[in-house]
């Protein structure tokens, strides 16, 4: 039993969540982590004579600064507050003072795309056409779309700057509309009302509780813990001081400026853990609340369904890049079931155990792409392959060629899905 | 100062000979013995001042470069392309008006087709509000490659072009497609965008203390006798409603004649300006009467009217110092490159009239004046309006730098004294803009 758990522990890779973020501490960011450029993924070659006419993309923005001021200036107040009355320690005091370099850095940015956040953006394109280059044809169509919010919108310009600088003449179509919103941004009342019920919310409380422990942080920046606890709760100061070190990685003050040092790998692998346990909880098939939430996504499901049958009689390339909420891409992850975002379970502490890892799953820069490939135009078979933040994924389908899927049985396989879910729903809506 | 200059160009095939004098203050219309009314008979969207869409095409008749120096810097400051409109208020008052009478059985067959097309004009904007359109895009593209085509020297291989837009959404997306229109033109400039709140004091300052006071008593008093000849319209009335003095307690003539009005001409920045059907309701004169008290007001809002103080203009006094500093520290560059900006034209009006740009700071209190003396604002602020500032030099140490002014990418004049018109010394232009600063 002990040995299996060990086993279950590790990840594709070979490490343990703890060396994963040992590794990189960047990534306890969760879906805040900045998915890495640099490294090209390589592609399991297409089947004969196939090659990609389609790419359907759905991207998280680039990084960006955080989307509230008070993220930076809750904890300096604090600090500044205690370094005036003589309560910080020396590590305190040099805290303080990273503290108001970050909030001055941020002021007047927030949810802004950074510099980094371009160059991502402008990168990950580049590596798209490289490793799909028979999808950029003079008669080609490059379609890109992006919900009305400036960091994706931004994105949106990035990347559509860069692939207009890597082929002329090229068609390219524009538009980031609320008139999109139904597929792009989707709201759904009656699962966000499950969402947080009383008693996913009491597991989770329980989930916190068992995880937590920030005495040691403390004492180790303040010198009067009395102080402290009167100005704010530990807990919620030690989370926004992690929120802050997983947020340096995205502006031109990595690599000056970190508090990652501030934990303890335990204390950096608990904090990960209850952050990742709320995506979960929110966007997952957590059995907790219903394991309903990735339903949110459906009407983007429906649209790559949809899209995918659509570009079945063309006879040029298309892509269509579309930037939407990080939650957007991980709840339709979790909807599609790649690799193992479909997990279901209620058990909020082995979630690392069993894959489902945000960092893995939506990151800045993250995106899902289907790929459709044909030998021709008409062709009865067309092929797609998934990749997840450019990686190859595996989907919850059989197959004679992974990672290639023949398109009639992803089809069958997500159509069934949604017609499942939306029957339910019609049931519920006519018994009321 | 009067100088004229014989400018000779091709225009639709014809070659036609122009005199140019400060005297006709407009570069933006093809023909200077145009008034505003011949204006808006070849293109009745001019009529509605802001919702104005920007010129398909834009004559090739730019004066060569000063012997012996050519273009290195170019400063800009554009609006966002045609929108749709920014709110449901604007359409909201006519259309409720409508619907009501409609309720009561009052519509005639005219008034019907008015009604189904205004239900489709709404329908077509919901969820589309202030969003930059189509015909937007294609602007800011035309504009964009025209920028490189013109400037060459400017926009080489390696040139950093960097831009800044406001944080509205229709000005990033204008940046957007200009951007990746110009790298249709040249792939390798080297492009940065940005769109931060760190810049909106200066892109787009609204001063709430000028704006407050602009509408002094003695404005309200000249405005309202100016305009009150010019609303209403009875004609229209009697068209759409069955008993016009019975609709009269849910239809505010005035108030539906403008609105409508500017709902149908509107529609010129949507896909649906095919469709002119509620442009068609309204006479030449109606439509120009709607222009002259648009043209006053925006006029006590951002033109140098002496009816509140004359000081609107200096709403854009961030802007303006800040174009300096730029050009300041670019101007030390070997290859500056240049610099875009995306903004709105509550900025690009009054920075005009602030910089006094083909007579724009006229400042009088009569507002039957305006016409007359040019100050028309159709012709500043259409969709995707710009102002390009153009900076010459023969070497990086030529120390007598020259600039010129575009307005809506034609040559245009300030109020300083030349030696060769168009171009500017740039240090007298930078005295003189930091004159009207201080």
């Amino acid at each position: 039993m002990g040995g299996m758990l060990i086993m279950s522990a590790m990840t594709a890779s070979g490490q343990t969540i703890a060396e994963e973020l040992m590794a990189d501490p960047n990534r306890a960011a969760g879906n805040f982590y900045a998915l890495p450029i640099g490294k090209m993924p390589k592609d399991t070659p297409a089947p004969e004579g196939k090659k990609p006419f389609y790419i359907n993309h759905y991207g998280c923005p680039g990084s960006y600064y955080r989307e509230m001021q008070s993220i930076y200036e809750e904890p300096y107040a604090v600090f500044a507050k205690a370094d005036s009355l003589g309560k910080l320690t020396k590590l305190g005091k040099d805290v303080k003072l990273r503290l108001d370099l970050l909030r001055r850095d941020a002021t007047g940015r927030i949810g802004e795309l950074t510099t980094k956040g371009a160059e991502q953006c402008r990168e990950l394109i580049l590596q798209m056409v490289k490793r799909f280059p028979d999808i950029l044809t003079p008669d080609g169509y490059y379609s890109c779309r992006s919900i009305v919010q400036n960091n994706c919108l931004m994105t949106l310009e990035e990347s559509l700057v860069q692939l207009s600088s890597m082929m002329q003449p090229m068609r390219t179509s524009v538009m980031a509309s609320h008139y999109e919103d139904r597929f792009m941004d989707p709201q759904d009342k009656v699962l966000e009302a499950l969402r947080w019920d009383s008693l996913t919310q009491a597991r989770y409380d329980r989930f916190l509780a068992l995880n937590t422990g920030n005495a040691r942080l403390m004492e180790s920046l303040f010198t009067d813990q009395n102080f402290l606890i009167e100005q704010e709760d530990p807990e919620v100061l030690s989370r926004q001081l992690f929120v802050l070190a997983g947020s340096i990685q995205h502006t031109d003050l990595a690599n000056h400026v970190t508090l990652f040092d501030l934990f303890t790998p335990a204390e950096i692998l608990g904090h990960w853990k209850k952050l990742n346990a709320k995506y979960y909880i929110q966007n997952g098939a957590c059995t907790l609340n219903g394991g309903t939430q990735p339903f949110m996504q459906r009407a983007t499901l429906r649209n790559m369904i949809h899209m995918g049958d659509s570009v079945l009689k063309r006879e040029h390339p298309m892509v269509h890049l579309r930037y939407v909420n990080e939650n957007v891409v991980m709840a339709l992850a979790c909807l599609m079931e790649l690799d193992n975002c479909g997990l279901q379970t209620d058990n909020l502490d082995a979630l690392a155990d069993m894959g489902w890892k945000t960092y893995r799953i939506a990151p800045l820069g993250g995106s899902i792409m289907m790929v459709h490939y044909r030998s021709e135009q008409g062709d009865p078979d067309v092929l797609v392959k998934v990749l997840l933040n450019g990686e190859e994924a595996r989907l919850p389908i059989e197959t004679d060629c992974a990672p290639y899927y023949h398109w009639e049985d992803v089809k069958r396989y997500y159509l069934r899905k949604l017609y499942r879910y939306e029957n339910i729903r019609l049931n519920e809506e006519t018994k009321k | 100062m009067e100088r004229i200059k014989k400018t000779i160009y091709t225009l639709f095939g014809k070659v036609i000979v122009i005199s140019r004098s400060l005297f006709f203050l407009f570069t933006f219309s093809p023909s200077y013995a145009q008034t505003v009314r011949d204006l808006i008979i070849q293109k009745p969207v001019y009529a509605s001042c802001n919702y104005n869409t920007y010129p398909d095409s834009i004559p090739n008749n730019l004066t060569p470069s000063p012997k012996g120096k050519k273009p290195f810097y170019l400063s800009h400051y554009g609006r966002h392309g045609s929108r749709y409109i920014s709110s449901r208020s604007g359409y909201d008052i006519p259309f409720k008006m409508i619907a009501h009478a409609d309720s009561v059985n009052e519509l005639t067959p005219t008034g019907d087709r008015v009604f189904d097309e205004m239900k489709l004009i709404m329908s077509d904007t919901e969820r589309r509000w202030g969003e930059l359109t189509s015909y937007g895009k294609i602007q800011h593209r035309r504009i964009a490659r025209r920028l490189v085509e013109r400037f060459p020297e400017i926009f080489c291989d390696n040139a950093n072009v960097s831009c800044i837009s406001t944080i509205v959404p229709r000005c990033i997306e204008s940046m957007g497609v200009a951007m990746a229109e110009m790298k249709q033109v040249n792939p390798k400039l080297r492009i940065t965008m940005v769109a931060s709140q760190r810049n909106q004091w200066y892109m787009n300052h609204q001063d709430r203390k000028l704006r407050k006071n602009y509408m002094t008593p003695e404005a309200q008093k000249a405005y309202n006798a100016y305009i009150s000849s010019r609303l209403g319209n009875s004609r229209l009335m009697e068209l759409i409603f069955k008993n016009p003095d019975i609709v009269k307690e849910i239809v505010d003539e005035e108030n539906f004649n403008y609105y409508l009005m500017k709902m149908g001409l509107f529609q010129q920045n949507t896909h649906f300006y095919m469709n002119t059907y509620l442009q068609d309701l309204f006479e030449t004169d109606e439509l120009y009467h709607m222009w002259q008290i648009d043209n006053a007001l925006w006029y006590i809002q951002h033109g140098a009217c002496k009816l509140n103080g004359g000081k609107q203009p200096t709403s854009q006094r961030f802007l303006l110092r800040q174009l300096i500093a730029d050009a300041d520290s670019c101007i030390k560059l070997d290859k500056p490159g240049a610099q875009l900006r995306f903004g709105h034209e509550t900025v690009l009006l009054p920075l005009v009239c602030l910089m006094g740009i083909n007579g724009f700071d006229l400042a009088t209190d009569s507002l039957d004046e305006l016409e007359e003396k040019g100050w028309w604002c159709s012709s500043v602020f259409p969709m995707g309006a710009n102002l390009q500032f153009v900076f010459y030099r023969s070497s990086p140490r030529d120390k007598d730098v020259l600039m010129k002014v575009l307005l809506n990418e034609q040559e245009a004049t300030l109020p300083i004294a030349t030696d060769c018109a168009p171009y500017y010394h740039w240090a007298d232009v930078r005295s003189y803009c930091l004159s009207k600063l201080e």
